[in-house]
C-alpha cells in the first residue's frame, strides 16, 4: 500500500513536471526573445540563450517610436491603461457590492425576477451589443474619450454581481440581525459587517476586472482614436505594424513588460485569490 | 455627525469621479484666441510622416490665420469614419484614393466643387488618373497629398549572376516568368532559397493582375466582372507558380520574409529577384540596403498584347474634409497650400514620390533622388494607368479578391472557380447596394 | 421596517444595477433588434427594411464559412480545454509536493495579455523561423506550415486555446477542494480504484462547476476574436481562421453596414442561448447539487 502510494505520488509529480515545461516554454521563448541581439532573433537553428544579454532591449522598446512622436508612446499607453484600470476595478468593487448585497440580503419586490434576468444577461455575447453601445455613445458624445471604457464599470456587471452574491449569501444573517438591533443603519451593516468578511470575494472580482481592463483590445480599437488615449493591448499591435518592420526582439521585450505587473499581481494575491473562488461556491 | 462620516467615503469617490469626468477632454479642446486651430488626421508615420511635418510647418509659418495640428493616427480611414459618425471628425484626413467612394456613399465627405470653382482648380491642372481618382458621382470629393505609380523593380546583379543581360529587363509577361525560373535556388532539402518572381510578393495588390492582361473589375455600372476571361488568364498566370514551385514550398518560404520596411525585406535581402513596386520603393531600398543592384522598369504585358504596354497600378494619398468638420474653409486653405507647387513638390520630393500636377518644376527633376523618377512620372501620364475601383463596396469586393487569390496559390480552386464565386459572391451584394442607394435617395429626397 | 421602506432601501442598493441593466443592457439589445431590420450605417438613419438583412445572410457564403469554422473551432477546443483544465487540476488537488508553483504555473499563460498572446505564438509558429517546427525538427518531424497552411491554421489555435486553461483550472481547484474528504475516504474502504472514485464520486460532486465551465466555455469560444485577429488578418489563409465575431466586426465597422453586423449578433445570441439551455437540459439528470450556497 506505502510503496504504491509513493509511486503514485512519483508519477503524478512527473506528470506534473513535464506539464508545466510545456506551458513555460513559451513564457521562457518570450523571455529570451526580449532579451536577444536583433540578428539572433531569426538564426537557424535558433539561439536558446542569447549570446549577449541585450537588457537595453527594454530601454529601447519603451522609448520605441518617441522620437517621431514627441512623446514616449509606451509611457502614455501605460499611463493611460493604469488610469483605466483604476477606474474601472473602483466602479467594479463598489458598485458590484451594492448591488450584490441586494440581491443577496435585501428583500425587495421584483427582486428573484430581476436576479433571473440578471444571470441570462451573461449569456449577450459583447458583438451583439457592439452596434448599438457604439450609437448610444455616439449620441452621448463620447467616441475618443475614455468615457465608455470605464463608465459602465460603475453600473454592475453581470458576473461579478452574480458572484459577489454567491458569497454575501455564506455570511450568518444573524451578524446583520444583532448589528441592528444595536441601532445600525442597511449601510452600515453593509459596510461595517458584510464588507469586512468579504475581502476574498472582492478581491476575485477586482483581479478579474484588473485582469479584463489591462487586457481589452475590442473596446479601446473601437472607442479610442487618438494615439494618445491608446492603451498598452492597443498600442501593442502598434507595435507591430506601425513600420512594417517587426523588431521581434523589442515587440517581445514589450509584451514582457506588459505581462510582467500581472504576473506580480497575482504572485502577491494568488493565496486570497483562489480562496475566493472556492468560497464562492462557483457552482 | 455620525450619519455625515457614513457618506464621506461615497461622497469622496464621487467627488473624484466628477473631477475625472471633467478634466477628460482627449478630444473636445477648446479654442484658445489667436489662428483658427485646425486638426489633421494622417497615417504616415517615419520620414514620410517627417515629410509631411514639413509641409504642415511650412504652410503654418505661410500665414498667421490658420494654425494645422497634425496627429498621426494609424488605421486612419477607419478611426476618420467612426470620428466623424460620432460628430467629431478632424478638419483634415488623409485617407487613401481607395476610400473614398465608400466615404462619399456614407455620407462622410464634404464635396470639395465650390471650393475648388473659387480656387481656380480644375481637371487640367492634374494627371488624369490622379484627377479621376478624386472624382466620383460628378463631384469633387479629395486632392491628392502624394500619388504613386508602380513598376517592376528588378536586382540587377542576381540577373548577372544567372548569365542574364541586367540591362534587357522583361518586356512581356512570357519573359518575366522565363526569367524567373532561371533565377529560383532550392537548397538540398528542396526548399526555395530564392525565387525569382512571386505574384504574392509583396501582396499589395492581389486584385489588379487582371488589369495586366486587359481586364476590368466591373463594367463601372452595375456588373462586376470578376470572372472575365482576362482575369481568369491573369489568375492562370499568378498560379502557375505555385504549380511550378509548389504551393506549400511557396507559402513557408514567404513566411521566412522579414516585413516590409526592414533588411530582410525580401527584395532588400536578395531572397526575391523581381517585384511589383512602388515608386517609394528607392527610398526603402537606400534605407535599409544602399548596395542594392537594382532598376526599374514598366511592368511587363502579354506578348499577344502590346496594346497593354506600360500598364501601372496609380494610387493616391488623399485629403478630405470630413462631413461635419468645424472648420471647412480653413481646412481647405491647407488642402489648396499642398496642392500648390510648391507644397507639392516639397512633400513629394522629401516622400521620393512623383507629382500628379501636369505642371513639375525643373528643379524637381534636378532634386529628386530617386534615378527613375522619370519612368514613373511617365507611367502616370500612360493611358494605362489604372486606379482602384471606384466602388462604394470595394472593402468586401478587395477582402473577396484577397481570398481568391490565397485559394489559387494554395491550389484549392482553379482561376475559373475562384473567380466565378468572386463574381457570384459579389453581383448580388452590388444588385443589393445600388438597391439600398437608390432606396435612401428616395427617402431623402426633398418632397 | 415597512414593507415599503425595505422595499426602498433594496432598490437604493440596487440602484446602479438598474441603471446599467436598463442603459448598458437593455437599450442596447432592443436596438440590435431594430437595427437588424434596417440598412443602417453610422453616419445614415437607419432605414427599415424588413427580413432583408436576415434573408441576404442565409445566402451569404462567407457567413456560413465563418459559422463553420466558428463551429469546428468550439467542437475541438471546448472539450480538448476542458478535459486539460479537469486533469490538471486534478493533478494539483493530489496533494504532492509543489502544488503551489505548478498552481502558479499553470495559471501564469492566462494572465498574458491576448495581443502579446497573438503576437507570442505568431512567433513560436513561424513556418520557417518558428522555434515549434525547430523542436519538431529536433525529434526528426518536419512540421507544417502553421500559419499558412489553411489546414494547420485552426489546430494551431487550438493549441494556444488550451496553453490558456489556467482559469478553468483554478475554478475545478476550488470545486475539487469543496468535495469531502469523508465521501473519498468511504469510496476507499470499500475498495474502489483511482478510476472508480474519480468516475462516481469526484464527478458528481463537482458537476455543478464542469456545468458552470462548460457554458462560460461556449460562450468564449463562439466569441473568439481578439487572437486570431491579431494573427490572421482577414482570416486567411483561405479563410480558414476567418470566425463569426471577425466577420461581424468587419461588416459593422470595415464595411459600414451596422444593420446586417446587428442581424448576426442576434443569430450569435440565439446560438448561444439554445446552446446553454441544451446543456442545462441534457446535464439536468447528471449535475448534483450537494451542500450549501448553490445557485
Amino acid at each position: 500500500m506505502k510503496r504504491r502510494n509513493l509511486l503514485a505520488v512519483l508519477s503524478i509529480e512527473a506528470v506534473l513536471v513535464a506539464m508545466s515545461v510545456l506551458f513555460l516554454f513559451p513564457l521562457l521563448w518570450l523571455v529570451s526573445t526580449a532579451l536577444k541581439p536583433i540578428e539572433e532573433t531569426m538564426r537557424i537553428p535558433p539561439v536558446w540563450i542569447p549570446s549577449k544579454l541585450m537588457w537595453s532591449n527594454f530601454a529601447d522598446a519603451m522609448t520605441y517610436g518617441a522620437d517621431k512622436l514627441g512623446y514616449i508612446p509606451f509611457l502614455v499607453y501605460a499611463r493611460n491603461t493604469l488610469i483605466l484600470c483604476v477606474l474601472v476595478v473602483a466602479g467594479t468593487v463598489a458598485s458590484n457590492t451594492l448591488v450584490a448585497y441586494s440581491f443577496a440580503r435585501l428583500k425587495w419586490k421584483g427582486r428573484d425576477a430581476m436576479f433571473a434576468a440578471t444571470l441570462a444577461t451573461m449569456m449577450v455575447p459583447f458583438p451583439v451589443l457592439m452596434v448599438p453601445t457604439f450609437a448610444l455613445f455616439r449620441q452621448l458624445e463620447w467616441i475618443g474619450t475614455f468615457r465608455p471604457l470605464w463608465v459602465p464599470a460603475w453600473f454592475g456587471s453581470a458576473f461579478s454581481i452574480f458572484l459577489l452574491r454567491q458569497f454575501f449569501r455564506t455570511i450568518p444573517f444573524e451578524l446583520s440581525e444583532a448589528a441592528k438591533i444595536d441601532g445600525a443603519s442597511e449601510w452600515r451593516v453593509f459596510r461595517d459587517v458584510v464588507l469586512p468578511l468579504c475581502k476574498p470575494a472582492i478581491a476575485v472580482v477586482a483581479l478579474f476586472s484588473f485582469m479584463g481592463t489591462w487586457n481589452d483590445f475590442l473596446g479601446p480599437l473601437i472607442y479610442l482614436l487618438d494615439q494618445k488615449t491608446f492603451t498598452l493591448a492597443l498600442g501593442l499591435q502598434f507595435y507591430q505594424s506601425q513600420h512594417g518592420g517587426t523588431q521581434w526582439n523589442l515587440l517581445m521585450a514589450a509584451s514582457t513588460i506588459v505581462v510582467a505587473p500581472v504576473i506580480v499581481l497575482f504572485f502577491f494575491t494568488q493565496r486570497l485569490f483562489i480562496q475566493g473562488i472556492a468560497l464562492t461556491g462557483l457552482k | 455627525m455620525n450619519r455625515l462620516a457614513d457618506f464621506a467615503l461615497p461622497g469622496f469617490f464621487l467627488a473624484v469621479l466628477a473631477t475625472v469626468w471633467a478634466s477628460e477632454r482627449v478630444v473636445r479642446e477648446d479654442q484658445p484666441p489667436g489662428p483658427v486651430r485646425i486638426t489633421y488626421w494622417e497615417k504616415w508615420t517615419g520620414f514620410e510622416g517627417d515629410a509631411m511635418r514639413k509641409v504642415v510647418d511650412d504652410f503654418n509659418k505661410s500665414q498667421d490665420r490658420i494654425f494645422v495640428q497634425l496627429l498621426t493616427v494609424s488605421n486612419v480611414q477607419n478611426k476618420t469614419m467612426l470620428a466623424t459618425s460620432a460628430g467629431i471628425p478632424p478638419d483634415v484626413a488623409g485617407i487613401f484614393s481607395a476610400n473614398v467612394a465608400q466615404f462619399v456613399d456614407d455620407r462622410a465627405v464634404t464635396p470639395l466643387d465650390d471650393f475648388c470653382r473659387e480656387a481656380g482648380i480644375g481637371p487640367e491642372d492634374y494627371k488624369p488618373v490622379y484627377w479621376n481618382a478624386v472624382t466620383y458621382r460628378g463631384h469633387v470629393w479629395a486632392l491628392p497629398s502624394t500619388p504613386a505609380t508602380t513598376a517592376l523593380h528588378y536586382n540587377t546583379a542576381m540577373m548577372r549572376r544567372v548569365g542574364l543581360d541586367p540591362g534587357r529587363p522583361p518586356r512581356t509577361i512570357e519573359e518575366l516568368s522565363e526569367m524567373a525560373d532561371r533565377m529560383v535556388q532550392k537548397g538540398p532539402d528542396g526548399r526555395i532559397r530564392v525565387a525569382g518572381f512571386l505574384p504574392a510578393e509583396p501582396g499589395w495588390w492581389n486584385w489588379a493582375w487582371g488589369y495586366f492582361f486587359g481586364g476590368k473589375l466591373w463594367d463601372g455600372n452595375d456588373r462586376i466582372t470578376a470572372n472575365s476571361p482576362e482575369n481568369v488568364r491573369a489568375f492562370e498566370w499568378v498560379q502557375s507558380f505555385p504549380k511550378k514551385y509548389g504551393p506549400n514550398e511557396v507559402q513557408t518560404f514567404r513566411s521566412g520574409f522579414g516585413n516590409f520596411s526592414s533588411p530582410q525585406n525580401a527584395f532588400m535581402s536578395e531572397k526575391v529577384a523581381m517585384v511589383l513596386q512602388g515608386v517609394w520603393m528607392y527610398n526603402f531600398i537606400s534605407m535599409y540596403n544602399p548596395k542594392l543592384e537594382w532598376a526599374a522598369a514598366p511592368f511587363p504585358h502579354p506578348a499577344d498584347r502590346p496594346d497593354l504596354a506600360r500598364t501601372t497600378i496609380a494610387e493616391a494619398d488623399v485629403l478630405i474634409i470630413p462631413r461635419g468638420a468645424k472648420h471647412p474653409r480653413e481646412a481647405f486653405e491647407f488642402i489648396r497650400y499642398v496642392n500648390s507647387r510648391k507644397g507639392m513638390e516639397t512633400l513629394c520630393l522629401l516622400q521620393r514620390k512623383n507629382s500628379p500636377l501636369t505642371d513639375v518644376s525643373e528643379e524637381f527633376w534636378r532634386r529628386h533622388p530617386n534615378p527613375h523618377i522619370r519612368l514613373f512620372d511617365s507611367l502616370a501620364a500612360s493611358p494605362n494607368a489604372v486606379g482602384v475601383p471606384k466602388l462604394g463596396i470595394w472593402a468586401e469586393y478587395s477582402a473577396e479578391l484577397n481570398n481568391a487569390f490565397e485559394e489559387i496559390g494554395l491550389l484549392r480552386k482553379t482561376p475559373k472557380e475562384a473567380l466565378d464565386a468572386v463574381t457570384e459572391r459579389m453581383q448580388p451584394k452590388l444588385d443589393q447596394y445600388l438597391k439600398r442607394l437608390r432606396l435612401r435617395e428616395q427617402a431623402e429626397a426633398p418632397r | 421596517m415597512s414593507k415599503r421602506k425595505h422595499n426602498l432601501v433594496g432598490y437604493l442598493f440596487a440602484l446602479p444595477w438598474f441603471i446599467g441593466f436598463s442603459v448598458f443592457l437593455a437599450y442596447p439589445l432592443a436596438a440590435s433588434i431594430y437595427f437588424s431590420f434596417c440598412d443602417y450605417s453610422v453616419l445614415k438613419k437607419p432605414v427599415f427594411i424588413g427580413l432583408d438583412n436576415y434573408r441576404e445572410l442565409f445566402a451569404d457564403e462567407v457567413f456560413w464559412i465563418t459559422v463553420k469554422n466558428t463551429a469546428i473551432y468550439a467542437a475541438i477546443s471546448l472539450p480538448a480545454g476542458m478535459v486539460m483544465a479537469l486533469g490538471l487540476a486534478m493533478l494539483l488537488n493530489a496533494k504532492v509536493p509543489g502544488t503551489t508553483f505548478f498552481r502558479t504555473v499553470f495559471f501564469l499563460p492566462s494572465l498574458v495579455p491576448m495581443v502579446s498572446l497573438a503576437v507570442l505564438w505568431l512567433w513560436i509558429l513561424n513556418g520557417e523561423h518558428g522555434i515549434l517546427n525547430e523542436v519538431l525538427r529536433m525529434v526528426g518531424i518536419q512540421g507544417p506550415n502553421w500559419l499558412g497552411d489553411p489546414a494547420w491554421s485552426k489546430p494551431a489555435l487550438v493549441v494556444l486555446g488550451v496553453w490558456g486553461v489556467g482559469n478553468a483550472v483554478l475554478i475545478y481547484l476550488a470545486g475539487l477542494q469543496d468535495v469531502p474528504t469523508s465521501l473519498v475516504e468511504a469510496a476507499e474502504l470499500d475498495g474502489a480504484s483511482p478510476w472508480q472514485k474519480t468516475r462516481h464520486v469526484t464527478i458528481p460532486m463537482i458537476s455543478p462547476v464542469i456545468l458552470f465551465n462548460l457554458i462560460m466555455g461556449i460562450i468564449g469560444t463562439l466569441q473568439v476574436f481578439t487572437v486570431p485577429y491579431v494573427m490572421f488578418p482577414g482570416g486567411s489563409p483561405a479563410r480558414s481562421t476567418y470566425f463569426y465575431a471577425m466577420y461581424l466586426f468587419d461588416n459593422a465597422f470595415l464595411y459600414n453596414k451596422m444593420g446586417y453586423a446587428s442581424a448576426m449578433g442576434w443569430i450569435m445570441f440565439l446560438a448561444i442561448f439554445a446552446l446553454t439551455m441544451l446543456s442545462l437540459k441534457l446535464t439536468e439528470k447528471h449535475v448534483h447539487y450537494g451542500g450549501g450556497g448553490t445557485a
